[in-house]
């Protein structure tokens, strides 16, 4: 019993030490600059349904 | 033998358990791949028989749905939704171990759908922004790889002023009617065979549209490039290689010489101009000086350089077939060189197609290459237009005949799209190719390219360069665990993005 609650403790104890990464970035304008399309310009993002 | 074992079991359910019956911020990472138990009891995943003493490939099959693990390399691994790029890479408790926060999983579980959406609106939504027009069929180069057919090229004809102009005026309307400024790339052949009306185009249509070109330079005068400048117009130069005699030899043109000397002399004369772009075509002559190209290019103040693998929809260009593990090797090398050459100098140098690869995993919806994105952008968010006035779905199926969407001066852009050929090209997505729909990387990848596998006998086949693909997003996730990646971005480009979520780092 004492042998799980210090497993339970350990866990809580241990903090990262480096860090987990996980993000996601979005359009806050165009996309323009960061690839095929910059070199051409860019257009708006609005889309269009077919 | 143990580790690659754990790698079997799929981890959403699994962390919703944990959720249940754990106290601790951190899981360790091992635990997540630890419960086959947690996997037998959800209905999503595979049947318990299933689980017993089956290979990795038939349960990683079975498990097409929800966060999987994927292994970058030897020691590095992480969690991804394929379907929706949500992708978590582990941090480590005080002894090394590797953990995923529990907020992670509680941030995948709240955000799960809408990504889901937001991903799904971006692959699936028809959103034409870019034409690009081929205001001649002919060339005066014989690339070996070309996808043009060579009787097209040599006998093709060329847009006289007033078919563009007619073209650009009925585009300019479509997109007032969509409430769009789309792009407009003058493209292959080679377009500065006919400079005079592109020109003219511009300068009448600048506001309707912002404008690209692609040329091999070799008719490029330098107050040429005054005007480009002036009209902001996007410029891709090709070269090939940064010694004359290998480029020659890949981009020769007519009258014996090739494309070196007035490629050099035009990205001299551009001079760091934020709107030029080098493309390079990757075969198996000059596949192992890409780093090489990368340093030559950076001493030219080239912002851009696109490093494309060579496409095999023409029989011709098969036998530059690099080797791939070759490819892979050194188009990491060039990427890595890019970042020191970026870190060290004030001057930035990003390779467009990688780019779009970091893109498919941190902004998967401000990507805009489209060939890395399944359904690809053919027939989707650009067309071409040839010089006799056939819509298709992408230039690379300027040779295969059957995918005409009609012609612009008989019918419109609306009808090209709605027709039967480019149905099918978007009709294409990676969940429909055995190969692919099990594939973690599938939405970062993107199975290109449908013409090329189309002329290799079956478009719903997993793309040429697979291994080649799945190396370099490894690559991508790397950078991404050494925050390097921004290195990888202009400058002005990372401006225009912001977070949509971000955990710690």
């Amino acid at each position: 019993m004492r042998k799980n609650c210090q497993k339970t403790n350990n866990r809580k104890e241990g903090k990262a030490k480096s860090d987990t990464v996980a993000y996601r970035l979005k359009c806050a304008k165009t996309a323009n600059g960061l690839s095929h399309f910059v070199m051409y310009g860019d257009a708006p993002k609005e889309k269009a349904v077919l | 033998m143990r580790q690659k074992k754990r790698q079997y079991y799929e981890i959403t359910v699994i962390a919703r358990t944990l959720k249940r019956s754990e106290e601790a911020e951190a899981i360790p990472f091992l635990r997540l791949l630890r419960s086959p138990k947690a996997a037998r009891n959800d209905s999503n995943l595979a049947k318990p028989g299933n689980l017993r003493g089956c290979r990795k490939e038939r349960m990683v099959n079975q498990s097409e749905k929800g966060l999987t693990y994927h292994n970058i390399a030897l020691k590095d691994n992480l969690i991804i939704d394929a379907d929706n790029s949500f992708w978590a890479i582990p941090g480590e408790d005080g002894e090394g171990n590797p953990t995923i926060p529990r907020k992670a999983l509680s941030l995948y579980e709240n955000i799960r759908g809408d990504l889901d959406n937001q991903m799904n609106d971006f692959r699936f939504g028809a959103n034409l922004t870019a034409l690009y027009i081929d205001p001649t069929d002919r060339c005066n180069a014989n690339c070996p790889y070309c996808y043009i057919p060579a009787r097209i090229r040599k006998k093709g004809r060329s847009m006289t002023e007033n078919e563009l102009f007619f073209i650009l005026e009925k585009a300019a309307k479509y997109f007032r009617e969509q409430k769009r400024k789309a792009v407009i790339v003058f493209h292959a052949a080679e377009p500065l065979l006919v400079k005079d009306i592109i020109f003219k185009g511009i300068k009448k249509f600048n506001n309707d549209f912002k404008f690209g070109l692609q040329t091999n330079a070799s008719l490029l005068e330098i107050d040429d490039v005054g005007f480009l400048r002036e009209f902001q117009v996007g410029v891709g130069i090709s070269l090939d290689y940064y010694s004359p005699k290998i480029n020659n030899r890949l981009r020769p043109l007519d009258g014996g010489s090739g494309n070196f000397r007035a490629a050099i002399r035009a990205i001299e004369w551009f001079n760091g101009y934020e709107g030029m772009n080098v493309i390079t075509t990757i075969t198996k002559f000059n596949v192992t000086g890409l780093s090489g190209m990368i340093k030559f290019m950076h001493a030219k103040k080239v912002p851009c350089v696109l490093l494309n693998p060579v496409r095999l929809t023409q029989k011709n260009s098969r036998f530059l077939k690099p080797n791939e593990a070759l490819m892979s090797r050194y188009f990491i090398k060039a990427v890595d060189k890019a970042i020191e050459l970026s870190k060290k100098s004030g001057h930035r140098i990003i390779i467009g197609n990688f780019t779009n690869v970091i893109l498919g995993i941190v902004a998967p919806t401000a990507r805009r290459l489209m060939c890395d994105i399944s359904p690809c952008g053919g027939g989707r968010c650009f067309l071409t237009i040839t010089a006799s006035g056939r819509m298709i779905p992408c230039g690379e199926f300027i040779g295969l005949k059957e995918f005409s969407g009609g012609n612009i001066f008989k019918s419109g852009i609306k009808e090209a799209m709605q027709s039967p050929s480019f149905k099918k090209v978007r009709e294409r997505f990676v969940e429909k190719i055995e190969e692919c729909k099990s594939c973690t990387l599938r939405n970062i990848c993107g199975a290109p390219c449908p013409a090329e596998l189309h002329s290799l006998g079956n478009m719903y086949k997993k793309a040429v360069f697979c291994e080649f693909y799945k190396k370099v997003v490894n690559h991508a996730f790397k950078l991404i665990t050494t925050g390097e990646e921004k290195y990888c971005f202009r400058k002005q480009g990372l401006n225009n993005l912001e977070y949509e979520y971000k955990l710690l780092r």
